[in-house]
């Protein structure tokens, strides 16, 4: 990255829902609150793993994957995704996006490892919003994997009796 | 007591459920080793271990008959215990086990077979004159038939598997051009998951509780109910949460609703426990839906409310022993809540999310049970249920239960697997589940997210990974992360670089 590492102020995470969180940099150990300022401890220990103390109480925290500056945090077994910006990269990000239209494919892609019962449509089917496309098997239950959005199909990846793995692409769809 | 030693065809929680019994009794367990998982918490508490780990298999020893028969004579077991699932409900495996004069902790065969199939089931209920959703007499041959006996009926109407259970092989169909694709479906599932396509039909009910009665039966005739489990948090037909009573019912829709379970049961004759499962509708009617010849998962709800430990009661009623209470002597002491705590990912639409189980610490507290099978270390593997633990609370009423209930899930720590527990710490918040305002439907329609969280927890969340990039990027001595290309590190080996800062 080209900057200089001392001139940074200011931290953003932003969720993947665009909620907006700020620090400051140095990062500070502690979170105000209204007029309070609480102290946050990121401990581990044998018996617990890695958590966050905040206000006396213990957080289950892990890292489930981090790549550049994105990161996906277990916190409380909920996780976030956040892209960490510095002030800089924030100012690109918004003039690269103000020209950017909406995405106009949308790939059903298998929410879990499993194996592929069934496929529902064909290649020029019309579908849609909440129609189960595919039925993926996983550890005994079978799940229908519905469309996520109205639209025409454009290419069918799924095969029945195949095994695929999370995140494989199942079914290619044109946003109507 | 004849029965000295019992062989457990089953594995995880419910082995060790039943293994804490019967060495209560004075009884010893033999388990069964597997390949898949080959250190398993149930194995360490049994008395014998009989070793099948060679076996490589694809289809696992709890549901091979002849192996089993085998196992319990090398190991000169004089009875088995099916648990749930497996062969739970397989009359043949019952009938086998009496023929090589093993004892089956279970109903007789024939109430198996009776009761497994639905549309046998229909038919005895039917002439006992139970309460059932209108529906077809038998299995339907074709779509047209499908089509004649809905329009009948009236839609909605619900297609299910005669063989089925576990929410398989089931469609429901609100329109009569939708049949004919919803008749093939449900036929095709049907065949691929019970090896039997017959299916039948029933009119739908729509927003129905699930109710179900707990029946324990003996060899001599009698049989008794247990009260009500509430089970209709639920989704896609997989129980999450039960509870016992229910708050749909009261005194006199109990005994009423008691004593068709009673009946149903006896017209098969039943003995051993049995769970009789009734949809309620907003008016209170109430329909036969079919009968569990099985221990239930849910079963600790009704041991806590009447005091019956539902396992030994099993092992004795298959010892051939008198059943030592009537009807009059079963009272309902307090609130119960159940939830099943799984390896799942809520926010995936509740995706199986198998692996280590890397730390465990679970609630001890007077209002709270565990049963698990599993301890820190422990996997949870893809070939079996997702099943962490079953996280029990006992209350004096249903507000204190949930109270304790709430208390105790912000107990569990979980690490290693994504798990069901932020969608119980959303319900037990739930104005409309606190309510007791809820029905099947509840998940599906009434819920817009499956978990919630303070905004703070999101704050420390963010904090959280502000920080790592700052140790990534902005620190002089930055650790630089080696990302194998197109591999991806295990997420929970990275665990480990947190502590070096």
């Amino acid at each position: 990255m080209s900057y200089s590492k001392t001139s940074i102020k200011k931290l953003y995470a932003l969720s993947s829902e665009n909620k907006r969180y700020c620090f400051s940099q140095p990062l500070k150990h502690s979170i105000r609150i209204g007029k309070r300022e609480y102290e946050v401890k990121l401990k581990s220990d044998e018996k617990y793993g890695t958590y966050i103390l905040w206000k006396n109480r213990k957080y289950p925290v892990e890292v489930i994957r981090s790549r550049q500056n994105k990161y996906e945090i277990l916190f409380n077994d909920i996780s976030y995704t956040f892209t960490v910006e510095t002030p800089f990269s924030m100012q690109r990000m918004k003039v690269l996006s103000s020209g950017r239209g909406k995405a106009e494919k949308e790939f059903l892609k298998a929410p879990m490892p499993g194996k592929i019962i069934d496929v529902l449509v064909r290649e020029g089917s019309n579908v849609l919003r909440g129609e189960p496309l595919v039925i993926l098997e996983a550890m005994k239950m079978q799940n229908e994997i519905q469309s996520p959005v109205n639209g025409l199909v454009l290419k069918v990846l799924a095969k029945p009796d195949t095994n695929v793995m999370k995140d494989d692409i199942l079914v290619e769809i044109k946003v109507e | 007591m004849k029965i000295k030693r019992i062989l457990i065809a089953n594995r995880g929680e419910i082995a060790v459920r039943i293994i804490k019994t019967a060495h209560k009794m004075n009884i010893e367990t033999v388990a069964v080793r597997t390949s898949v998982e080959p250190n398993a918490m149930y194995l360490s508490l049994a008395d014998v271990v009989f070793d099948n780990s060679e076996d490589t298999s694809e289809i696992p020893v709890f549901l091979n008959i002849e192996k089993l028969i085998e196992i319990a004579q090398k190991t000169k077991s004089d009875a088995v215990h099916p648990g749930y699932g497996f062969l739970a409900e397989n009359a043949y495996f019952a009938q086998k086990c009496i023929d090589n004069k093993i004892i089956f902790i279970g109903p007789s065969p024939d109430a198996i077979y009776k009761m497994g199939n639905k549309t046998i089931a229909r038919k005895i209920a039917l002439a006992a004159g139970i309460p059932m959703a209108m529906g077809s007499e038998g299995n339907i041959g074709n779509e047209e038939e499908a089509i004649t006996i809905a329009e009948k009926i009236g839609y909605p109407v619900i297609i299910k598997a005669a063989s089925g259970g576990g929410g398989r092989g089931m469609r429901i169909v609100r329109k009569s051009d939708e049949m004919e694709k919803m008749f093939i479906i449900a036929s095709k599932e049907a065949e691929k998951a019970f090896n039997d396509p017959s299916v039948f039909i029933e009119k739908y009910i729509e927003n129905p509780k699930h109710i179900e009665f707990q029946i324990l039966g003996d060899t001599k005739g009698r049989i008794i109910h247990l009260g009500e489990r509430e089970c209709s948090i639920q989704r896609k037909h997989q129980k999450l949460l039960e509870e016992a009573p229910s708050v749909a019912l009261d005194g006199r829709l109990r005994e009423i609703m008691g004593n068709i379970a009673v009946q149903i049961a006896s017209a098969v004759k039943y003995y051993s426990a049995g769970t009789v499962e009734f949809l309620l509708d907003s008016d209170k009617n109430f329909y036969f839906m079919e009968m569990n010849t099985r221990i239930q998962v849910e079963h600790p709800v009704t041991e806590i409310i009447t005091g019956v430990d539902l396992i030994e009661q099993q092992i004795l009623i298959a010892n051939g022993e008198a059943l030592k209470f009537r009807q009059e002597d079963i009272k309902l002491n307090g609130w119960a809540i159940e939830c099943r705590i799984n390896a799942e990912d809520v926010q995936s639409g509740f995706a199986p999310d198998p692996g280590k189980i890397e730390k465990l610490s679970l609630p001890s507290d007077p209002c709270v049970r565990i049963d698990t099978g599993v301890q820190a270390g422990s996997s949870i593997v893809p070939s079996y249920d997702s099943m962490i633990a079953k996280l029990i609370v006992r209350g004096k009423d249903r507000k204190d239960a949930l109270r304790n209930c709430k208390m105790a899930l912000d107990k569990v720590w979980i690490k290693g697997t994504k798990t069901t527990l932020p969608f119980f710490r959303m319900l037990v918040r739930n104005p409309k589940f606190i309510d007791g305002n809820f029905t099947t439907a509840f998940i599906e329609k009434d819920l817009d997210k499956y978990y919630s969280s303070s905004e703070y927890e999101e704050m420390l969340a963010a904090w959280l990974a502000t920080k790592l990039f700052v140790e990534e990027n902005l620190m002089d001595n930055s650790i630089n992360i080696d990302f194998k290309k197109g591999k991806e590190m295990s997420p929970w080996l990275l665990n480990k670089r947190i502590n070096q800062f």
